[in-house]
């Protein structure tokens, strides 16, 4: 009887594998190893959902109304030969969706803070979203911070200089990119994910934490990749 | 019509919206502000119903959404400047709750407003989409019933030709026959 019962759950189980495996070969080119979640925030009208749809769609929006809430853009990237996708969340800039935008911060991996080069309020208040981001994120959020608009080099209206000076004295990585010409897009956020791949690297970011913005997609069948720890593989041999 | 977005992109980046919910934690946050002020002042600021609007719309009962709802159509009256963010989030809202002949309109009412606004068109790509779907589950449906209606219908006529041949005399058969 019982002997019964564990061949047919055995006849289940390769089933059920059979079809993940043919799900797996149609997915192929999609597939990815680790998720990251990231966050764009800053003033309004900075460019944040421009540099959003330059790195999804590599295309410039020349009238690009104000975000209303949220918007939501994914891109699968690869690090170091590992397929990553990146889930990035667009916060609106207005001052009135601030407070309920917070709720988007937490769990972020990657958080891009963005200014404009040419409207000096903007980088004014760079420290209280950074003091939010600081409050409402772990301490191994990768904050890259951005000067957009790059390519208005005649209005500018904050040095380079100046920017790397504060982005130097709070631990934060830098670049100055332009949304309409793409300049540095891509590179913002590669750079961002290295880091954050370098951090799973180092064992410093708890993948099992819904806070660290980083999931690891886990084959569950022992032996199919290198991903698969050894815990998990001996777990799943202790059920059969 | 869809501008720069991939057509086949969209949808996910859609669903992944719609499926986002709040935590509980959140929604009490923003509701204590909420109830607080109406306590207090009797009146809330539009800041904070709002908010707490926003919050109810992502949550994940049906219930709370409703209440979301309420609060929205109030402000689309009290709070007129801002019409176009409270529309989005009754078109959100009734979306979410699946209602997509209701959420169309809201979509439709912001795009004369606003045109060209992409995220209110990947909604309405969103709603075109469970509508189509919608509609072909009912046609399938429809289609079933007739398939079924049709082959009794069939079975019946050979039936009746059947006993309607037999009476015939053979060669009369014969001749029909081409004409099969």
């Amino acid at each position: 009887m019982n002997e019964n019962f564990s061949r047919i759950s055995r006849l289940i189980k390769s089933k059920i594998d059979d079809t993940i495996d043919k799900i797996s070969i149609m997915s192929a080119p999609y597939s990815y190893s680790y998720i990251f979640k990231y966050i764009i925030i800053g003033d309004m009208g900075v460019g944040k959902s421009c540099l959003l749809h330059q790195f999804t769609e590599k295309k410039f929006m020349a009238s690009c109304p104000h975000t209303i809430g949220v918007e939501f853009g994914t891109r699968i990237i690869e690090v170091d030969k590992q397929k990553i996708k990146l889930q990035i969340w667009d916060t609106a800039g207005q001052e009135r969706f601030r407070a309920v935008t917070r709720s988007y911060y937490r769990g972020a991996a990657g958080c891009l803070m963005v200014y404009d080069i040419t409207r000096r309020s903007t980088y004014n208040h760079l420290s209280s979203w950074l003091t939010d981001t600081k409050n409402l994120t772990n301490p191994s959020t990768v904050i890259f911070l951005i000067g957009n608009k790059s390519d208005l080099e005649s209005t500018r209206e904050v040095t380079y200089e100046e920017a790397k000076k504060f982005a130097d004295e709070n631990g934060l990585m830098f670049a100055e990119t332009s949304a309409m010409t793409g300049q540095n897009v891509e590179e913002a956020f590669l750079e961002t994910a290295r880091k954050i791949y370098q951090s799973v690297q180092d064992g410093r970011l708890d993948l099992n934490s819904a806070e660290s913005g980083v999931q690891q997609k886990q084959p569950q069948r022992q032996g199919r990749t290198s991903l698969t720890d050894d815990t998990q593989t001996n777990k799943d041999n202790c059920s059969c | 019509m869809f501008g720069a977005f991939g057509k086949q992109e969209t949808p996910k980046e859609m669903e992944e919206i719609l499926n986002d919910t709040i935590t509980p934690q959140e929604l009490e946050k923003f509701e204590k502000v909420y109830m607080k002020e109406l306590k207090d002042k009797k009146c809330v600021t539009a800041k904070t119903q709002f908010e707490y609007a926003w919050c109810l719309v992502r949550s994940k009962y049906g219930a709370d959404i409703n209440n979301g709802v309420k609060i929205f159509e109030g402000l689309c009256k009290d709070d007129p400047d801002n019409k176009r963010d409270h529309i989005y989030y009754l078109a959100i809202a009734y979306t979410r709750m699946k209602d997509y002949t209701t959420a169309q309109k809201y979509v439709q009412a912001f795009l004369e407003i606003e045109p060209n606004n992409m995220q209110v068109m990947l909604l309405d790509e969103h709603i075109e989409k469970e509508l189509n779907k919608e509609f072909k589950k009912d046609a399938a449906i429809a289609g079933g019933a007739l398939l079924v209606l049709g082959g009794l219908l069939g079975v019946g006529f050979a039936l009746a030709k059947k006993y309607h041949d037999k009476k015939k005399p053979d060669e009369e058969v014969r001749k029909n026959e081409p004409a099969n």
